[in-house]
């Protein structure tokens, strides 16, 4: 007879993929409720931890990798490029941010710099503390990209959540001068959520069982330099079309655009289709990257910002959304001949 | 290897068990210290039978329900041995060290020379 704490518990094992609890559910079943007083068994529920350590089984399953079946381990693979290519997006606008501001610096009048210091000394010791730690955290994006290549994933995600702390405090506008209470700009919270974002990639994708991060066609510090390197010029060349989104909106058009050449080479050459972790990934960072573009256009309209901008931005939405639903449309249909491969594929055992 | 995988490959050493069976014997191989949540179990044993470490040995109907026994392959005994090996070498060290850097007053020894306390115990 089924007890109510085993149906609670096959409602827990529901968050584990099908083809999971297929070959695993009725031992783990069996597992959990050996010697548990039947009688008891009405009147208890899964414990938390029991709870969590589902959850967590159900991440690694559907997060895979290579002896995963075919779909987990494209989806896993895709997770996993978004986290290395986010950080790495996220690593270069922090350098650039902060580069091109030194070098502004150094041929700025004295006038120019105490304004510019005065961002720090302006409101107190404190908050001068305050503005240097949220000018700094983001530095830990460049370090948690090393680490993720060097395989140190523990630290790679302590390092992305220190560099993801900042979006906290803007997100409650305390101490960038809106004060608690006052709503964060759409803006703010589309890169705060896109910098949480990548975090859970990080921390859900490079799992134990997770093969090591692999930057796909480039070295890794070439890669790193090269983006800052093209961030940075897209903003010197243009100016007064360069905002806050336009560095990391060229970096993503130019990849998607790259991918886009490689991809009708190969095709030309007679290769198959196309693997889908890559496009999935290159589709997932450059959505994120739209939705901030799209939520800073809105800003710049009611701003009345000058028209250069304005449509140096729409330019960019659009190459942006082209990307996006080009790469989807590739990723999916690659995604959907795995679904099929894993649905013909025989369970695994151990 | 995680403590749980070295664990699991201890509680499999004298014969195959099923899940349950892991469970406890685990956690009376670690008094008590180890306590392996079902999800963690089967994370822990899906890699390490990819890893070609544990095997299944045999399938039981229990009250209707599935009983799987896994039991240790050759290439699980020699990782785990040297799992073993590596941890006796860092215990060995880590007491030398504490043997050679342990203050002369705490256990002080007849041939203990004045002036060089770190090399009381005289493990080293």
């Amino acid at each position: 007879m089924t007890t109510l704490l085993e149906q609670r518990y096959r409602t827990v094992l529901r968050l584990l993929p099908a083809y999971y609890r297929a070959e695993r559910e009725e031992e783990m079943v069996e597992t959990y409720l050996d010697d548990m007083d039947e009688a008891d068994q009405d009147l208890s529920r899964p414990a938390w931890g029991e709870v969590a350590s589902i959850a967590a089984l159900s991440v690694r399953t559907r997060l895979g990798s290579s002896g995963a079946p075919p779909r987990y381990a494209a989806i896993g693979s895709a997770v996993r490029l978004f986290a290395l290519l986010s950080v790495a997006l996220l690593a270069a606008d922090a350098l650039t941010e902060r580069a091109l501001p030194a070098a502004w610096l150094t041929g700025a009048g004295p006038r120019d710099r105490a304004d510019y210091l005065r961002t720090f000394t302006g409101d107190g010791v404190l908050m001068g503390v305050v503005q240097a730690l949220l000018w700094a955290l983001p530095l830990a994006w460049p370090v948690a990209y090393a680490a993720l290549l060097r395989d140190r994933r523990r630290a790679a995600s302590v390092l992305a959540l220190l560099a993801a702390a900042p979006w906290l405090s803007y997100l409650v506008g305390w101490p960038t001068g809106q004060g608690p209470g006052v709503a964060p700009s759409a803006l703010t919270v589309v890169a705060a959520a896109t910098a949480w974002l990548t975090v859970a990639a990080v921390r859900c994708g490079y799992h134990s069982d997770a093969p090591p991060a692999r930057l796909p066609f480039a070295p890794a510090g070439p890669a790193l330099l090269g983006a800052c390197v093209l961030m940075g010029a897209s903003m010197v060349v243009w100016p007064q079309g360069a905002d806050s989104v336009w560095g990391s909106g060229t970096a993503v058009v130019a990849a998607g655009a790259a991918w886009w050449v490689v991809r009708i080479r190969s095709a030309r050459s007679g290769a198959g289709a196309a693997e889908p972790a890559l496009p999935l990934a290159l589709a997932a960072l450059s959505a994120a990257v739209l939705a901030q573009r799209c939520a800073l256009q809105d800003l710049l309209a009611s701003a009345q910002a000058p028209r250069a901008l304005v449509l140096g931005g729409w330019i960019q939405a659009a190459a942006l959304t082209v990307l996006v639903v080009t790469l989807a449309v590739s990723g999916t249909r690659g995604l959907l001949a795995r679904t099929t491969a894993t649905a013909a594929r025989p369970v695994p055992r151990a | 290897m995680t403590q749980a995988a070295f664990f699991i490959l201890t509680a499999l050493i004298d014969e195959p068990r099923h899940g349950y069976g892991i469970v406890r014997e685990v956690e009376e191989l670690s008094d008590g210290e180890v306590q392996l949540r079902v999800g963690t179990l089967y994370g822990v044993l899906d890699r390490l039978a990819a890893d070609g470490l544990i095997e299944l040995d045999r399938e039981e109907a229990q009250q209707g329900r599935l009983r799987r026994y896994y039991a240790l392959t050759d290439d699980g005994a020699a990782a785990l041995s040297a799992e073993a090996e590596r941890m006796a070498a860092g215990a060995r060290t880590a007491t030398r060290r504490m043997a050679a850097h342990r203050p002369a007053d705490a256990h002080p020894q007849p041939t203990a020379r004045p002036g060089r306390p770190g090399l009381a115990g005289g493990a080293a």
